[in-house]
């Protein structure tokens, strides 16, 4: 039991007590699974994450990619998980058929990210970008780009990579400026320069595929005028042979964290003979590289869930080692030490971790089976799915990001003095998740879509669908005895979410937007709560059920564990969204009026 | 070539095992359950030399309760090209000998050039298996095997032993018991899994001869008692008492 990272029987109670996840091979989409076919899944992630991936978990973050000579070095192992994870069929199990792939429902292919980045996460994005990059080509690009590129990043020979970030430009993707002009060939020439580019370049594959964003020459401004291109490091000549692509490494940058993977500065067509291919149509990049967007934001928030799961398995382990102190009604200082478990405190942090980690689980679980669904209907029920899967995207990504770090920061605390030193993986897992909050669109961009956008869009459409679903699950709670006063309060905590949305929207419908998202980032934390409350109270709804029909002594321990997670999620953290309502329900221009120069002394 | 692998489904070994406080065997209920390691090594051999005879069958045979279907089935998906499970009750238990004997009867008469197993079951620890089979179908055994070359009619195996490697030449058919080194076992891949499901996979009713030997009961090791912290001024006081509780408490020098 030394390593566990993970708990393999959460992840079952996730995806068949609470989601029912066998219940979509009814769908022709995934008929061609079995339930048999999932637990395998799971089995052999939980294999690979132990042997392959977490032996180099420490090992990875002490020697970091070097750049040298032009290129970047990464750790060896690298190379033996891309082959892994291609032959394997894991970099194509969620991809459709017709391209190769398994077509696993986005449910149980995600598990093995999950599994993965809790055992190393720096090495978990190597074949994670791969899945990206795959898929946005098998959407929307052409037959021979698919051909050409898609069996080369599952197979994992080829590295991919999402390139949209450029100094002047991060969160701001409109601002980009590099430049496509295009030719009397089938390809552009590209210029220009991108940085933080994850795994740009690295030793362990033949050849890097860049998914990036730039501008036709003309094209309008702004986010409109971004086009999405194919730009190999090296490019296919005339004979099928590699050549360079024009593309030059400038360095990589010295991280905080999450050091096992490069992130790069490219500079491109310095020589006026970088290529690029577009994919699909010009003009429409930006809409096709937020499609994949928002399944990386699940990723991410996936594998935020994972790293503060490591964390508190490793803090669980030790605090029932290290005997600390004793009751405190003890009077007899000869008697011996307890383990630090017994302490309540100690208990306190142990249960904020896991009402964290299994609540975050929840709504990305909720993600990906809305995502399923959606797949697998057409027309309005479509529609429905995709709305509420919109709605709640940013949500799932933020929630887990941000709460991971205090989750991590919890199990390092658990560790007293040996937490903040590097013998204990914990500090590591506390630098390594830092990165969450930023990549991927930073929280402040995802809060104002969360408000700005998703719950106003289709006249506020996608919201209404979430209140019935958080509702529905409030009348089931509220029917059973040993549930209903929760119920009651997830009711309260929701009307309170419908009072600030209906004063938020009357400040818009004022007209002053800015002052309507200035707190955007406390409606997200606010609403945030409010979903994984509701998860938490679905996941309460299927343990009682199980307690109900008799469980095995380990798993009555399993669900009594559950409900104490739960209720502590219900006892400590969703009564802070009281004190949130309070300054949202508040119109007040605090934050606007506050100008830079008061800041100075 | 045709092989087969027997296989057993052991604790994981990452297992927190419990006895039964009667002491009539371990608590299963909530354990995982896995392929025995050594076994692995069996179905990665048998998988290579089908691979690089370019043809031929691996088949799985394993005796247990109904849950060493999911092992057959993760061997299957490693790619092995069918299996047979002799099924006894959870807690049937019999001896060495009669599970040989049930094995044999489903190996016998089979064209399988090899018949791979663990060098043991790492949850019994007895080891008596492969031999047992290969003496019940008048089969050579090599044991502890760490290299397999085959060539037409006869494998050259290496085996460990103390301080170093015996080469042995054996006559095919035979029973070679698998040790750590031998190979690195492949992942069950997706497609393979995807495969598993529809390879033929054969669940017979057995029932064991009554065991010989029986097992009287389990114990846990004894309880480590505690250390203790040897006291002193300075190190050369707590030196010298060392000493002294080593030649006069211990009796270790
Ligand atoms: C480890 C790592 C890996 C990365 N991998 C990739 C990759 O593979 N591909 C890629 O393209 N990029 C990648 N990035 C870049 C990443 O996506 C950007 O860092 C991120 O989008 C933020 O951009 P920025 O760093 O320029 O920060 P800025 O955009 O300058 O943001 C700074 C701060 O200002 C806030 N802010 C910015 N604009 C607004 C606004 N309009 N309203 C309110 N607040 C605002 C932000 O929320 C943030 O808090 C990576 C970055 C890192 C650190």
């Amino acid at each position: 039991m030394a390593d566990k990272f993970i708990s393999e029987r959460n992840l079952k109670f996730l995806i068949n007590e609470v989601f029912d996840a066998p219940s979509l091979l009814q769908f022709p989409r995934y008929s061609h699974h079995t339930p048999e076919v999932f637990d395998m899944v799971i089995d052999t992630a939980m294999k690979m994450g132990r042997d392959l991936l977490k032996p180099s978990f420490e090992e990875m973050d002490k020697n970091p990619p070097r750049f040298e000579a032009g290129a970047v070095k990464v750790h060896p192992s690298v190379k033996r998980l891309m082959k892994e994870c291609g032959e394997g069929g894991w970099i194509s199990a969620v991809a459709s058929l017709e391209v190769g792939g398994q077509q696993l429902p986005f449910t149980v292919g995600l598990i093995p990210t999950f599994v993965f980045s809790a055992a190393n996460y720096s090495a978990s994005n190597y074949p994670g970008l791969n899945m990206g990059a795959a898929h946005l080509i098998e959407s929307f690009g052409s037959q021979e780009q698919k051909d050409t590129y898609i069996p080369l990043l599952f197979s994992g020979a080829w590295q991919g990579t999402m390139a949209l970030t450029e100094p002047q430009a991060g969160s701001s993707v409109g601002d980009i400026t590099t430049t496509a002009s295009p030719t009397d060939k089938d390809y552009y020439l590209i210029r220009g320069q991108k940085i933080f580019i994850s795994a740009a370049d690295h030793d362990c594959v033949d050849n890097v595929v860049n998914l990036m964003l730039a501008r036709i020459e003309g094209a309008p401004p702004g986010l409109k005028g971004i086009s999405l291109f194919i730009v190999p490091k090296k490019r296919f000549d005339n004979d099928g042979n590699l050549v360079p692509n024009d593309l030059a490494i400038l360095g990589i940058y010295h991280k905080m964290g999450y050091r096992g993977c490069p992130i790069t500065q490219l500079s491109l067509g310095d020589n006026g003979d970088c290529r690029g291919w577009l994919v699909g149509e010009p003009n429409r990049g930006l809409y096709y590289m937020l499609q994949m967007m928002n399944e990386a934001r699940l990723v991410v928030g996936m594998n935020a869930a994972a790293i503060a799961s490591a964390a508190y398995y490793a803090c669980l382990q030790y605090t029932r080692e290290r005997p600390q102190g004793r009751p405190i009604t003890s009077k007899d200082p000869s008697a011996p030490q307890i383990p630090i478990i017994e302490h309540a405190d100690i208990k306190r942090m142990l249960l904020f971790q896991r009402a964290v980690i299994e609540g975050s689980l929840g709504l990305l679980f909720q993600c990906t089976v809305y995502s399923d669904l959606m797949l697998a209907h057409e027309g309005d029920e479509r529609e429905k799915y995709s709305l509420l899967l919109d709605l709640l995207t940013p949500v799932a990504k933020t929630y887990p990001a941000e709460m991971a770090i205090h989750s991590v920061s919890q199990a390092l605390q658990c560790l007293g003095g040996y937490g903040y030193c590097d013998e204990f993986p914990i500090e590591q897992h506390y630098r390594d998740t830092r990165i969450h909050p930023i990549h991927e669109g930073t929280t402040g961009i995802q809060a104002l879509t969360l408000l700005g956008r998703n719950v106003v869009m289709k006249n506020g459409k996608a919201l209404t669908l979430f209140l019935d679903e958080v509702e529905g699950a409030i009348k089931k709670a509220g029917a059973r005895p040993e549930l209903a006063a929760h119920a009651a309060q997830l009711k309260k905590a929701v009307e309170k979410l419908k009072e600030v949305i209906g004063h938020l929207v009357g400040i818009a419908t004022g007209g002053n937007i800015d002052l309507f998202l200035a707190d955007a980032t406390l409606f997200m934390e606010f609403f945030g709560v409010i979903a994984v409350a509701w998860q938490w109270l679905l996941q309460a709804l299927a343990a009682q059920s199980a307690l109900a029909k008799g469980a095995s002594p380990s798993d009555e321990d399993f669900y009594t564990g559950k409900m104490y997670a739960f209720r502590y999620f219900f006892a400590y953290e969703l009564p802070k969204t009281e004190g949130m309502a309070q300054r949202l329900l508040t119109i007040d221009d605090l934050t606007l009026s506050m100008k830079p120069d008061y800041f100075s002394d | 070539m045709n092989s087969a692998v027997i296989l057993k489904q052991v604790p994981d070994t990452e297992a927190l095992i419990k006895v039964k406080p009667d002491g009539t065997g371990i608590v299963k209920e909530g354990v995982k359950f896995v392929i025995n390691p050594y076994d692995e090594f069996g179905v990665e051999e048998a998988l290579k030399k089908k691979e690089a005879a370019g043809s031929g069958e691996v088949t799985i045979v394993s005796i247990g309760p109904d849950r060493s279907v999911e092992s057959i089935r993760t061997a299957l998906a490693m790619g092995a090209d069918k299996g047979v499970l002799l099924k006894i009750g959870e807690d049937e238990y019999s001896d060495a000998l009669a599970t040989a004997k049930a094995l044999a009867e489903e190996l016998k008469g089979k064209d399988y050039k090899i018949i791979f197993c663990g060098k043991q079951a790492i949850d019994d620890d007895m080891a008596q298996i492969g031999p047992m089979v290969a003496e019940l179908m008048g089969l050579p055994c090599v044991t502890v095997v760490t290299k397999v070359d085959v060539s037409g009619d006869k494998a050259v195996c290496s085996r460990e032993i103390e301080g170093g490697k015996e080469i042995v030449e054996v006559a095919l058919p035979a029973v070679i018991s698998c040790q750590k080194g031998l190979n690195e076992p492949r992942y069950a891949s997706l497609p393979g899994i995807m495969k598993a499901k529809k390879k033929p996979l054969d669940i017979k009713d057995t029932k064991l001869d009554a065991p010989k030997a029986t097992i009287d009961k389990w114990e846990n090791p004894p309880q480590r008692a505690a250390g203790r912290i040897i006291e002193g001024d300075d190190a050369a006081a707590k030196a010298a008492a060392l000493v002294k509780a080593l030649r006069q408490e211990a009796k270790v020098i």
